[in-house]
């Protein structure tokens, strides 16, 4: 059994079907990029993957658990980081607190933030680059407020971690810091890395494990394998060729 | 006016005040004010419930308890219908024009029965007269004793939720009891404060405080929110007196300069 293992997992919102008979196995250690069209299911399977969402067929586990039905334990495992634009900026949140609620989540309230949970949210800001606690979260950059997430979830000592679109709403030079930044985490500290985007173009030359998904996986395998036209079709309906710019991104269509 | 009952009066409002410092920051912090609107507007609806059940149907449940549980479960519904169908300002829509409906269907009702049913229900909208009397005293410090404490427990969470909820769930936090306990809070505070202020000035007194002290202060916020609408409270209660209205009044008048002075001072 892989480190991450979906067999035949389906989920549909009502009559709308997000994904359907998924599967595939990943061994440890990966960086795998899942890439699909808006609307292909690529947050949903997050999700199911988090637990957050119960699959209606299938079987989901990850390090060897359940997911549905032990998702706390693999919540412990996992550092997951969201879409920044799901993310509510208008709520005046400081650095400090963002990241301390990652490592006091497994306590009951009052989440007091000790001395030692600063060191810990300390550590995991150095990790991504950032040094100010105090500094308040919406009056940071796009990557800035990405490297933020990244070391909220870092806090935790996660094996894994999961990305929703970690590079949307940044530019390209910024993508390619986020993308290097998660490399580095990947390489030096033998974290596993599972993201979801909608273009590769900041990883692909990190050469990551490619699953190409539109409700259903399409292609899995090496950047160099997965993306060819005859597979983006079926992933990607009505495209007759491989536009300048749709694997490397919008910024270098 | 003996000084008792003068004392009386201003002990009820600094505990009205410090009541609403409570809920009033975290349902700014957490923009959750619009459940506030929801939660007033059941209110209404639950009193004019509760009097036709006392006055026509004979049916003894205390108004403040249907008042109270038609806010909360108004509250829930908000909740449920955000998370599994509409928008949040849609579902708060449906929400408040539910409690409309009941609020009119049971006021027509309840005008049609009975003479006094409706003056009754009136106490819900304006509030009570500048009288307060013990067992109003007595119900806000109850209702205070409860909330602030649960309100500091939980505060960040609520806060944390509205930041993130994705984010907050796969930490392993419970936000739906989280949500559902804020809800309880704040339908308890908003019914409490309905008796003695009123529905209308309870629905502006959350607002304010909470909003000084996000506009005006970046630390101990909380204590912000306290003084903030505990000075509202008092003031409001004296400027009524004055002017011979009702607190309510009182209220309305002092949140309204607040209000522009927030303005002027974003302005400037």
């Amino acid at each position: 059994m892989g480190e991450v293992e979906l067999r035949n997992v389906s989920y549909s919102f009502g009559d709308r079907v997000a994904l359907e008979d998924v599967s595939f196995e990943l061994d440890s250690p990966f960086f795998c990029a899942v890439m699909g069209p808006n609307g292909a299911g690529k947050s949903t399977l997050l999700k199911l993957m988090l637990g957050l969402l119960k699959p209606q067929k299938g079987m989901i586990s990850i390090m060897g658990y359940d997911v549905p039905r032990e998702a706390n334990r693999v919540r412990r495992l996992i550092g997951y980081i969201p879409q920044v634009i799901n993310i509510d900026h208008r709520i005046p949140m400081s650095i400090e607190e963002v990241v301390a609620m990652a490592a006091l989540s497994r306590n009951l309230p009052p989440r007091i933030v000790t001395g030692e949970v600063r060191r810990r949210v300390r550590e995991a800001l150095e990790l991504v680059g950032l040094d100010d606690p105090s500094a308040q979260f919406s009056e940071l950059s796009g990557g800035q407020r990405q490297r933020v997430l990244i070391a909220r979830a870092l806090v935790g000592e996660p094996r894994m971690l999961l990305l929703d679109e970690p590079y949307s709403m940044l530019d390209f030079d910024m993508k390619c810091e986020i993308a290097d930044l998660l490399y580095r985490l990947h390489r030096d500290r033998g974290i596993d890395i599972f993201l979801v985007a909608h273009e590769l173009s900041p990883c692909i030359h990190l050469e990551p494990t490619v699953i190409l998904l539109n409700k259903r996986v399409y292609a899995i395998g090496r950047a160099g394998e997965v993306l060819t036209l005859e597979n983006l079709r079926r992933a990607y309906p009505g495209l007759t060729e491989i536009p300048a710019g749709f694997i490397l991104g919008e910024d270098h269509g | 006016m003996p000084l008792d009952l003068l004392l009386l009066i201003y002990l009820s409002a600094a505990a009205n005040g410090l009541l609403i410092g409570a809920i009033s920051l975290p349902l700014i912090i957490s923009r959750s004010i619009l459940f506030a609107l929801t939660m007033t507007h059941s209110i209404l609806g639950g009193a004019i419930l509760g009097v036709y059940l006392n006055e026509v149907l004979g049916i003894s449940l205390p108004v403040p308890v249907t008042a109270f549980l038609m806010a909360l479960i108004l509250s829930i519904l908000v909740a449920e219908l955000s998370e599994r169908i509409f928008s949040e300002d849609v579902s708060i829509a449906l929400a408040v024009a539910l409690a409309t409906t009941i609020t009119v269907v049971f006021s027509y009702l309840l005008a049609k029965a009975s003479s006094t049913g409706l003056s009754l229900a009136w106490v819900y909208v304006a509030g009570t007269s500048a009288v307060a009397t013990l067992g109003d005293l007595q119900r806000t410090l109850t209702g205070l004793v409860i909330t602030a404490p649960l309100m500091h427990l939980i505060s960040g969470e609520i806060k944390y939720i509205a930041f993130d909820r994705d984010g907050a769930e796969a930490m392993g936090i419970n936000t739906r009891l989280y949500r559902y306990l804020f809800f309880a809070l704040g339908s308890l505070t908003a019914s409490i404060l309905s008796m003695s202020i009123g529905v209308l000035a309870t629905h502006v007194l959350l607002a304010i405080p909470g909003a000084i002290a996000v506009r005006f202060f970046r630390r101990r916020l909380f204590a912000a929110s306290y003084l903030s609408a505990t000075s509202l409270s008092l003031g409001g209660y004296a400027l009524a007196q004055v002017m011979n209205i009702p607190p309510s009044g009182g209220i309305g008048i002092l949140s309204a300069i607040a209000v522009i002075g927030m303005v002027v001072a974003r302005e400037s």
